[in-house]
């Protein structure tokens, strides 16, 4: 993040994998190191970055991404008051794919139950961040336990739905679609969209492809290419490409969509494309210098192993997209929705530095991207959700790793977020089938970013009335 | 659809399209000896794409316990194995491009699609060219054998973590998606049939000195578990069960007629009725010929129901202008960024659940993507079919050249505009719905 943050020293566990570099081939740490370089390449992806899996531009494309060394160290500002946000507050969603072991997130540290089901995966109870009421946070979110300090992070507890599902893609599928028991093809924020008769443009993700939770029955919402963005040919080409967006009648449906992606990447690039191009050179998150420091303070050897491609550390992905979407929300960007994610959660061996790993890189980000904005005209407001596709198994499995469970935190970050907990915390003693029951739906966090943030009755969204909270 | 059309669609879905004059001479063969030829082009040998070497690599054991004790040592270690990743990748693209029996390239990624292995967890570029020839000489034989096979390789040992599941508590990772997404699909099996086939496969592991798969016997449990209504006490057993199922029929199915025709669901009727052929002998050759010789296969429904992947779209249009293999590593920007960009690179899907279809690929990012490399390729590929025509007819021309059907009104009148300039027509032909879908 910056200086004062690397200065504590617990950005990430030091792995201590010097001289070990694959912990053989039972250990997942380069796991995460890949999946984190793989989206970066796909980030850097397309002619803007020519030879991209060349490791020599990894630097480079960093320095494009995050332009040069922090110039202030970010500090908790006061939020301005909210009666100043005129029009709109901007909502981020921030997916964890693969499942992040919420019980080593939050963690209940002195719970027997959780002591003794977790074994040697359960986090030291003198190195969990306490929160109040027996919970703290993993070592590596000490950016969030600063929020939480500053009332800007809320906690919702045992978030999920009724009949679980323990395969990864239809549980991310109901969390993206808002639609237990039926396979939908739309998102919760895809019919927002179509309701809303709205711009592609209003909603967007960063990367190559579009999330489910973006997707409407007639409206897809626009996924920012990363980098420069720079349209191919001369005018007269882009007008003619321009041109092919035109919809024919009695089109076939995916011709169509074709079609329209010409004509909103048109759209795209005449509305964001010069606050886009400006990304590639400014960050506002700060977090170039962060990131040497990090790599100083972990070993850089340890790091540059990890990432496979050379010996260059891989960036903090989650950063490069939040940097992308701090640049647009402060120059009052048309979008309003933000889509952004970070994988590799799926942590059924050798859990501790995987986990310990991707949740500083969280931290990093989310702190960094809150701190960019507070005291914002445009970013003041802003409201990320923080959610993953379902919880762990409660009890460690014989690898050092937890399989696929249940209830889980929703995180609910921003400078006008009243912080705390919000929920029920499942019960450790009334586990089913060895998973934490969930105590609130996850349809609840939906209603209230659709209430609060959003400004639109829930209801029609999202099949039935749910209770909203009272975090914004 | 007349045969031309017929002929066209065949080529796009079993190869990566058809030039023109591929087209005559499928023409001369008729739809049927058509499909024949490319259905025995699965276990015949492919020339120009055989003879293009797969790179070296490092071999098991990958490196000796105390070679890597310096922070150099390991950035030259992964300076080998990230420089073999990219020949490798840049290898299957040039058999790809290279290929007269593309249908044997196309299983090959359908089954790299259905077993979705990836290289970022796997790390060694060998093991990922492992599975792929097993892919190219298994993938057309006993979706059983085939399913073993790949279960007991080096690439899927790892990705799914075998080796780890062992007592007490055995980790279900391979034995779920096993089931959910290489043989059944949810709802075929309960979630103690996960857990008792996690406790069939307790021992499972690759010998990292060997290289080889091996089964721990001091790790693996003896005691028979019940699954799916059977008694079971091996991982093969776990295997044989699966892959002989009513739904594995379905499911198998339904992943080749989405991938080759258009999305289907498992309790499709047509499915159905594919399904109580092809379990006669699980064999995935003849299954392939019955979805090719379908009346279903030659609609509407399946000449609009697909979008090209990126490998078929990147592979397709170079094939098209010309541009051969042993020319491809010349190309800058390197055609591998352009399929970053797409969202697909080879040896590399993003999950276990592979990648998604269609409209997964109709983002803006790859709009962008896909034009800046067309644009790419009409000024360093052969577009001289275009230009030799005179303007008037250089739209149809177009047609003909990327075995494109018709262009819609808007297409064809944007195409128009551009007549006297072929780059950027051919730019916008390459990147025109007509042409983006399959």
């Amino acid at each position: 993040m910056n200086d004062s943050k690397s200065d504590e020293g617990s950005v990430v566990e030091p792995s201590g994998r010097v001289g070990d570099p694959f912990g053989g081939l039972k250990s997942t740490p380069r796991e995460v190191w890949s999946v984190n370089r793989r989206k970066f390449l796909a980030l850097a992806g397309g002619f803007g970055a020519a030879g991209v899996l060349s490791a020599t531009l990894g630097p480079r494309l960093w320095e494009d991404f995050f332009g040069s060394a922090p110039k202030e160290a970010a500090v908790v500002k006061p939020p301005l008051p909210l009666t100043s946000v005129t029009s709109k507050r901007p909502l981020v969603l921030v997916t964890l794919y693969g499942g992040n072991d919420g019980l080593n997130t939050v963690i209940p540290y002195q719970s027997s139950v959780y002591q003794s089901n977790r074994g040697q995966l359960a986090i030291d109870a003198a190195k969990v961040l306490p929160l109040g009421q027996g919970y703290g946070l993993h070592p590596s979110m000490t950016g969030f336990k600063r929020l939480w300090d500053a009332r800007q992070l809320a906690i919702v507890q045992g978030v999920g739905f009724a009949n679980p599902n323990f395969s990864h893609f239809e549980s991310m599928d109901i969390w993206q679609s808002g639609v237990p028991g039926e396979p939908v093809s739309s998102g919760w924020l895809g019919r927002w969209l179509d309701a809303t008769n709205s711009s592609p443009l209003r909603a967007v993700s960063v990367g190559p492809t579009m999330p489910t939770l973006l997707t409407g029955e007639k409206i897809q919402g626009a996924a920012i290419p990363p980098g420069k963005l720079v349209l191919p040919g001369d005018s007269t080409e882009q007008m003619l490409f321009a041109a092919l967006s035109e919809i024919n009648s009695g089109s076939p449906q995916l011709f169509s969509e074709a079609a329209a992606a010409c004509g909103n990447l048109i759209e795209l690039s005449r509305q964001m494309g010069p606050t886009l191009s400006r990304t590639a050179t400014s960050d506002p998150l700060h977090l170039a210098g962060a990131t040497s420091s990090a790599l100083a303070a972990n070993g850089g050897a340890a790091l540059a192993i990890a990432d496979g491609g050379g010996g260059q550390s891989a960036p903090n992905v989650l950063a490069t997209q939040l940097s992308i979407v701090a640049n647009l929300i402060l120059a009052g960007a048309v979008p309003q929705v933000y889509s952004v994610d970070l994988g590799g959660f799926d942590t059924h061996v050798n859990q501790q530095p995987t986990q310990a790993k991707l949740l500083g890189e969280l931290d990093t980000a989310v702190t960094a991207f809150v701190d960019a904005l507070t005291n914002t005209v445009s970013g003041h407001g802003v409201v990320v959700v923080i959610y993953t596709e379902f919880g762990r198994r409660v009890n460690a499995n014989s690898n050092a790793g937890t399989d696929h469970g249940w209830a889980n935190n929703v995180f609910i970050v921003g400078p006008g977020v009243k912080g705390g907990f919000y929920g029920e915390p499942p019960d450790l003693n009334r586990l089913q089938e060895g998973n934490l029951v969930f105590t609130t739906d996850f349809r609840s966090v939906y209603a209230t970013m659709f209430d609060k943030v959003l400004g639109v009755d829930p209801k029609p969204f999202l099949q039935g009335s749910f209770n909203t909270l009272s975090m914004v | 659809m007349d045969e031309r059309s017929a002929l066209a669609l065949l080529y796009r879905r079993a190869g990566f399209g058809a030039t023109s004059s591929e087209l005559s001479a499928a023409a001369a063969l008729g739809y049927s000896e058509s499909v024949s030829k490319l259905i025995n082009g699965l276990e015949q040998m492919d020339p120009p794409a055989d003879a293009i070497a797969p790179p070296e690599m490092l071999q098991p054991p990958f490196y000796k316990p105390k070679s890597l004790s310096t922070p150099a040592a390991i950035m030259q270690f992964n300076a080998t194995l990230s420089e073999e990743r990219i020949a490798l990748t840049n290898w299957w693209l040039e058999r790809m491009v290279a290929s007269v029996n593309p249908l044997r390239e196309k299983l090959a990624f359908f089954l790299h699609c259905h077993f979705p292995t990836a290289i970022s967890k796997v790390r060694f570029p060998l093991y990922m060219y492992r599975q792929n020839q097993i892919f190219r000489t298994q993938g057309s034989g006993d979706f059983a054998t085939l399913t073993e096979a790949v279960s007991t390789d080096p690439a899927m040992l790892i990705w799914l973590d075998a080796g780890t599941d062992r007592l007490p508590d055995p980790n279900e990772n391979f034995a779920r998606e096993l089931m959910e997404r290489f043989t059944m699909g949810i709802g075929n099996y309960t979630e103690l049939d996960v857990r008792a086939a996690a406790m069939a496969f307790t021992g499972w592991h690759l010998n990292t000195q060997t290289g080889q798969f091996a089964i721990a016997t001091k790790l693996h449990t003896n005691v028979p578990q019940t699954f799916l209504g059977q008694k079971v006490s091996t991982g093969q057993e776990v295997i044989n069960a699966v892959t002989r199922s009513q739904a594995c029929a379905r499911f198998v199915v339904a992943s080749v007629w989405s991938r080759f025709a258009y999305p289907i669901e498992t309790t499709d009727p047509l499915v159905a009725e594919l399904a109580s052929i092809y379990s006669k002998d699980r064999n995935i050759k003849n299954l392939l010929k019955m979805v090719f010789m379908h009346p279903s296969f030659l609609s509407t429904k399946t000449s609009t129901g697909l979008i090209k992947q990126p490998a078929e779209y990147v592979v397709g249009a170079l094939r098209a202008l010309g541009i051969s293999a042993a020319r491809l590593p010349a190309i800058k920007p390197p055609i591998m960024s352009a399929m970053s960009g797409l969202g697909q690179v080879l040896f590399d899907p993003p999950s276990v659940g592979g990648w998604p279809q269609n409209e997964y690929w109709l983002s803006t990012s790859a709009a962008l993507a896909r034009w800046r490399f067309a644009h790419q390729l009409s000024l360093v590929g052969d577009i001289s079919p275009v230009v030799d025509s005179p303007a008037g007819s250089r739209v149809d021309a177009a047609a003909e050249f990327l075995s494109v059907e018709s262009w819609s009104q808007s297409t064809s009148a944007a195409l128009k505009r551009a007549s006297t300039n072929p780059h950027t027509l051919v730019t916008l032909a390459l990147v025109s719905p007509e042409y983006v879908s399959n």
